[in-house]
């Protein structure tokens, strides 16, 4: 599944993998909102942050291409309102807003191509982000790819007997065969989430996830963050007076 | 293996949540949302703690995994067409209103960060739509009729009333941004969020029913609600608001600028006058000279001033512990 890919990406060694993860949100954060905020020029000054960024997966040695066809997954939604901008008579705004959709998408891309998503909920959390979200995230991650292979398992099981979507008849019955499927995984996660439960209070689980401390922010994340938020800003102002 | 038919038929889905990317919305709109969104989710978050103590966040991890994956069976919907669960209606419904948010707000971060749908700027927004608005409106219908005799209408009207508003709520944002869209398209968009509304009820009753039937008692009735006439007030007000406000938006989509038409046909705008000079009027900071410099610093003062409407509301909310 695709999931994997990000998740091998993510636990590189080089450099930028190293990196405190807060410097990388505040870095990220900095660059979308200089990109959100531009009004002159933004093709320029998207294409230009796409560069730096793609240089950014170069020295990530995270596949460039990848990362380039990974971060399109936003277009479909971006261009639909692009066309229809286009089509309303507006095309320039049309442009800006799939480009700055795509190189947004693209920076997440980089932090969470660099950074393992267990270690980057503990960066947010020591940003001041609520505790209890993260860990709900964290577990929602953790189980998220069994379950959806639970429910993969049962859309193998229902095509096996027939329940094909060919049939135009009976749409009523397959709405509630599928309604009773759902309802079927509900109890099963809800059981699954009873067993992991009792499993991590039997390993001495107090309600918090034990996280080794985040490693102090060091002079190469100073340079890091100063470094990859002036760039961003100072290509904004240059391309918008040019 | 699927035949080709199948896998058209996979594809044609109807697409029901809209996740706003990065880049849509106009700086004060999504930098007002985030800031709306911040303490309103952080509330719920804590609220949901008290509820299900710290010991058992695996519960909402996995049952947000299960929405996940629950987008991956199809529901018929006619020839060559499917739609899926969205499920903030289906959580409220199971889990009470304060953990389905904390849940919804959890699955947007995870969407947001692993598979590039919705913007993190955005965040804030999609969690007012999704987590906060929509999960509201779907859970006001159920915890009002949903213990009676409509139980079923109940349930079916929440979980569409839950999709429509956060889909209406998603298209006013885009709107108010100036993210242009012609009269036919406004039409069939929001004809589609009709659709997608109803749907999800459906959906949702159709699991709701099956649930019953598997596993007596999942739904949690807040019988307290039920009891207390203060509380079920507050709930049916705020429930009027939500219907009113989407249907003051379908109107509105449907007649843009209908106000300012009116206004001019009948000739009160030319003898129309300002009773009271507001400081931030036509978002610019009057006391500024400079342009760009006024609309930033109006920009971030309307932020300010958004943010200490929505923590003084949050205070006065925790304190209310009725609802």
């Amino acid at each position: 599944m695709h999931h994997v890919v990000l998740d091998r990406w993510s636990r590189g060694s080089t450099a930028v993998h190293r990196l405190d993860p807060r410097a990388k949100i505040v870095s990220l954060l900095l660059l979308l909102i200089a990109l959100a905020t531009a009004k002159h020029s933004v093709p320029l000054l998207a294409f230009e942050l796409a560069l730096l960024l793609a240089a950014g997966f170069c020295w990530a040695r995270v596949p460039v291409v990848g990362a380039l066809a990974r971060a399109a997954l936003v277009l479909p939604f971006a261009a639909t309102f692009a066309g229809i901008a286009w089509l309303a008579g507006d095309p320039a705004r049309g442009l800006s807003l799939a480009v700055k959709s795509y190189v947004s998408a693209l920076a997440v891309l980089f932090v969470v191509s660099t950074t393992p998503l267990p270690t980057l909920l503990r960066g947010l959390e020591a940003m001041g982000a609520p505790r209890f979200l993260l860990e709900v995230a964290q577990f929602l991650y953790r189980y998220l790819f069994l379950i959806s292979e639970e429910a993969q398992l049962m859309r193998a099981a229902a095509a096996a007997r027939n329940a094909s979507l060919e049939a135009w008849r009976g749409n009523r019955e397959r709405f509630r065969a599928a309604g009773g499927a759902l309802a079927v995984l509900f109890v099963r996660s809800y059981e699954r989430a009873a067993m992991i439960h009792r499993a991590m209070l039997a390993r001495s689980f107090e309600g918090r996830i034990p996280t080794l401390s985040i490693n102090r922010f060091t002079t190469r994340d100073i340079v890091f963050v100063v470094l990859s938020s002036a760039i961003p800003w100072a290509l904004r102002f240059v391309t918008a007076a040019s | 293996m699927p035949s080709p038919w199948h896998e058209f038929c996979d594809r044609a889905t109807v697409k029901d949540n809209v996740h706003i990317p990065d880049g849509f919305l106009a700086t004060p709109v999504w930098a007002a949302l985030d800031l709306a969104a911040a303490p309103s989710v952080a509330y719920m978050a804590r609220r949901a703690q008290r509820e299900f103590d710290e010991s058992r966040v695996p519960l909402l991890g996995v049952l947000g995994a299960f929405v996940f994956a629950a987008q991956m069976i199809n529901f018929p919907v006619g020839p060559g067409t499917t739609g899926h669960l969205v499920g903030g209606a289906l959580l409220s419904f199971t889990l009470g209103p304060a953990a389905a948010a904390a849940v919804m707000t959890a699955i947007l971060a995870i969407q947001a960060l692993v598979f590039q749908d919705g913007g993190i700027l955005a965040l804030g927004a999609n969690a007012v739509n999704m987590a906060v608005l929509g999960v509201l409106a779907g859970y006001l219908p159920f915890a009002l009729w949903g213990g009676g005799r409509f139980r079923k209408l109940a349930i079916f009207g929440g979980a569409a009333l839950s999709v429509l508003v956060s889909a209406l709520a998603a298209l006013s944002e885009l709107l108010v941004s100036g993210v242009k869209m012609p009269f036919p398209v406004l039409g069939l968009s929001v004809a589609l969020f009709l659709i997608s509304a109803a749907l999800e009820g459906a959906i949702t009753l159709a699991i709701m029913q099956a649930l019953a039937r598997i596993q007596p008692g999942t739904a949690r009735v807040d019988h307290k609600l039920a009891r207390s006439g203060w509380s079920r007030m507050l709930a049916t007000v705020s429930l009027a608001t939500l219907v009113l406000a989407s249907v003051g938006v379908l109107l509105a989509s449907a007649a843009p600028d209908g106000l300012e038409r009116l206004g001019e046909q009948t000739g009160i705008t030319s003898r129309m006058r300002t009773l009271i000079h507001t400081p931030l009027t036509n978002y610019r900071a009057a006391f500024l000279h400079s342009d760009n410099l006024s609309k930033a610093a109006a920009g971030l003062a309307g932020v300010a001033l958004v943010y200490c409407a929505c923590l003084a509301l949050g205070r006065i909310a925790a304190r209310n512990r009725s609802l």
